[in-house]
């Protein structure tokens, strides 16, 4: 059979990738597009007529002052949470592949975390926040400490925190793989050479694993730009709205104000923004990789 | 052997996977077809849709009582999201629920498009809540509830020792004296606060805008600054009145965290004595272990037109009937029977009281009201004692104006700054077409 045919190779993509193109299409194109012109309509989310308003929802979009709030303490949010997830999952990693007695028990736990959806994630924080530690600080303190969720500061910082718990056991799979790619050689061979452990991770173990970091931080940028779950879960935005994420307020705007129009505006730029972030540092971060 | 056992698992899997592509296929397929309002064989099959989670048990018993006795298919749907937000999602994948129970806003926003002309009905003459938008009756209420300050009468009696009379309490000052009695007989914080913004904004708040005889009027004022609001009686009556709440609750060094399971179940088992709320409240009380002795009485303050002997509240929850031609005229009528049914049946009118727990917001319905908070709601609705909810806030009220209580309840603003930024809410906020 020639197989260099073009029939011959549509066949073979329609077999193999047909089924799951046409999922995609339909879950995530389709309604990326119809999503697109709805930017373009003044409709409520429920009205039959979707009347057309031009460029009027980016308009107000950008001078939605609460939007815009949201969208910086969501950058200051991913760029907090970003570092931490990246600097522990990175230590955790290291730990797990030293030899530790029991290694692959700790991946396991550090793991577990991402296995639990993010709303129940939330709900059990709460508690820990809410309940726990206010019982405990309170035993210690012998007065009534108020739970960090009851200020702005405090719920900026619990939300971080939860972050960092719940994807640094992931992102410590990917560096896992990334200290196990590089070759225990390369590093014999520069401890011959005089290189002290630390010198060896800095410059030869690390340098190596760049796939890794690059990968790591587009996953944990992307994840911490569009959080919801959590934010929805632990916080729902309060305490009086200082903790309302981009998401939230995209979700608010459209459907609990009814803005469909404006809150779709708002979500692609949230999405442009989100793309651009993450596509300067993969161009980045993929400019110096070096292979060994 | 080894190979072929290779190559069975490869293909194993590979239907493994490819089944699992379908099955996500398949799946929506389904949940889009189920409960398209189509009729079944002979009989009629009618959707309803419930959005009163407490209710949802006893709606599908009912449903397939129903079902059985009326030769009516009755399918209850509930969901938890945004009650708007949800029927936009049906609406737009083109299924509508035969009859859907929504919030008065909705009505408004909806009836004219998509709701049916009940006007004729028998039961409008029995109700002084239906909503009727330009003259044609549209929601069928389901209930009424009203607002005020929840008391807990036996935990209220144990901290003074003195018989509790809810009317004596009318001003800020008898309320002031009440807790302070409280406290005095050894109940340290007797108050909680509810911290949600639907409570502090959409329900105290909005108290200040329905005690006005005129709502629109005074929310007029306020927008085009032509009414102060930081100088307004009835704002300044309720914020003091709130200030003897917010000074007395009990997580006051933490308000914000405050959850509103832990207040009302310490408002059932009379850890604490007062909390502002709704009859609705009931429903989460009771899963505590309550007491029977409680009630609901008018918020008090300090204002001389009499508004500090009502509460607040009205019909909630509405019914309203699909009218696009996905309903067929068969199963409009079936839904029509079924809320004649609600009102006119003694066994409708006992599942709305008895299994419901709900206060019936129709005169020819004379069955006792089964919780204490509901007896409180219904005897002054009897007593004609109750002022009219506004409906027409719009959708972002709760959450900003909510946000601007929240921060004052945690002490972050005064009350000259929490009137000026509900000020400039208004300034640019519109409120619903009525």
């Amino acid at each position: 059979m020639n197989r260099n045919t073009m029939s011959y190779k549509v066949k073979q993509f329609i077999m193999f990738a047909g089924p799951a193109t046409v999922l995609f299409c339909a879950v995530v194109i389709v309604p990326f597009v119809y999503g697109i012109y709805l930017t373009f309509t003044s409709w409520d989310g429920i009205a039959k007529t979707k009347p057309l308003v031009g460029l009027a929802n980016y308009a107000s979009a950008f001078s939605d002052g609460e939007y815009w709030r949201a969208l910086g303490r969501t950058a200051i949010y991913s760029l907090f949470a970003v570092i931490l997830i990246n600097i522990v999952a990175f230590l955790l990693a290291y730990l797990v592949t030293s030899g530790v007695k029991g290694q692959n028990f700790f991946r396991a736990g550090f793991f577990i975390p991402n296995l639990i959806g993010g709303i129940v994630l939330g709900y059990v924080w709460k508690f820990v926040f809410n309940r726990a530690f206010v019982a405990v600080a309170g035993a210690f303190s012998k007065g009534t400490v108020p739970s960090p969720l009851s200020t702005p500061g405090g719920a900026m910082f619990c939300l971080i925190l939860v972050a960092v718990w719940q994807y640094a056991g992931y992102m410590m799979l990917i560096y896992v793989a990334g200290f196990m790619s590089v070759s225990d050689a390369l590093k014999e061979a520069a401890m011959i050479d005089g290189c002290t452990p630390a010198q060896a991770m800095w410059n030869v173990t690390i340098p190596l694993m760049r796939a890794s970091f690059v990968q790591c931080i587009f996953l944990s940028i992307t994840r911490c730009f569009v959080v919801y779950d959590v934010n929805l879960s632990l916080t729902n935005g309060e305490p009086y709205g200082s903790s309302v994420m981009a998401a939230m307020h995209v979700y608010k705007q459209a459907f609990t104000y009814k803005n469909y129009g404006l809150g779709q505006a708002e979500a692609l730029i949230l999405f442009v923004i989100c793309a651009v972030v993450g596509i300067t540092q993969v161009y980045i971060g993929k400019k110096g990789e070096v292979a060994a | 052997m080894k190979k072929n056992m290779k190559k069975l698992a490869v293909l194993a899997l590979t239907a493994v996977m490819s089944a699992g592509l379908l099955a996500g296929c398949g799946g929506s397929g389904s949940s889009g077809s189920e409960g398209s309002g189509s009729s079944s064989g002979d009989k009629t099959a009618i959707t309803v849709f419930n959005s009163k989670m407490e209710i949802q048990g006893q709606l599908e018993e009912m449903a397939e009582k129903y079902s059985e006795e009326k030769g009516v298919d009755v399918e209850v749907y509930y969901s938890n999201d945004t009650v708007a937000a949800h029927l936009a999602t049906r609406y737009s994948s083109n299924e509508p629920y035969t009859l859907s129970m929504v919030d008065a806003k909705d009505v408004y926003a909806l009836a004219e498009e998509h709701a049916l002309d009940l006007t004729g009905e028998d039961w409008v003459s029995n109700t002084t809540q239906a909503i009727s938008v330009n003259d044609k009756v549209y929601g069928f209420p389901v209930c009424i509830e009203a607002r005020g300050i929840i008391y807990n009468a036996d935990a209220i009696e144990k901290a003074t020792g003195e018989a509790f009379d809810p009317t004596a309490i009318k001003t800020t000052e008898d309320l002031k004296a009440l807790v302070d009695k409280m406290i005095a007989g050894g109940m340290a914080t007797p108050v909680g606060v509810m911290k949600e913004d639907w409570s502090l904004a959409g329900h105290f708040l909005s108290e200040v805008y329905e005690q006005h005889d005129d709502p629109d009027a005074f929310i007029a004022g306020v927008k085009d600054g032509s009414i102060d609001l930081a100088k307004d009686e009835k704002f300044n009556a309720m914020m003091d009145t709130f200030d003897v709440l917010k000074e007395n609750n009990y997580a006051k060094d933490a308000a914000i965290s405050a959850e509103r399971e832990v207040t009302e179940q310490k408002l059932a088992e009379g850890e604490i004595g007062l909390m502002f709320g709704g009859n609705w409240d009931w429903a989460v009380i009771s899963a505590y272990d309550y007491t029977e002795n409680m009630g609901m009485m008018p918020v008090p303050n300090d204002s001389s037109d009499g508004s500090n002997e009502k509460m607040v509240g009205g019909g909630s929850k509405y019914f309203f009937i699909d009218n696009s031609d996905k309903t067929t005229p068969e199963q409009q009528q079936a839904a029509k029977d079924f809320l004649n049914w609600l009102v006119n049946d003694e066994e409708g009118q006992s599942f709305l009281v008895n299994e419901c727990a709900l206060v019936p917001a129709y005169s020819n319905i004379n069955l006792e009201v089964a919780d204490p908070l509901g007896k409180s709601v219904k005897a002054y609705s009897d007593a004609d004692k109750l002022i009219a909810n506004y409906n027409y806030l719009p959708d972002d009220h709760y959450s900003i104006c909510g946000a601007s209580m929240q921060k004052y309840l945690a002490g972050d603003i005064d009350r000259a700054g929490l009137a000026a930024e509900i000020a400039k809410y208004w300034s640019t906020a519109e409120v619903g077409a009525h």
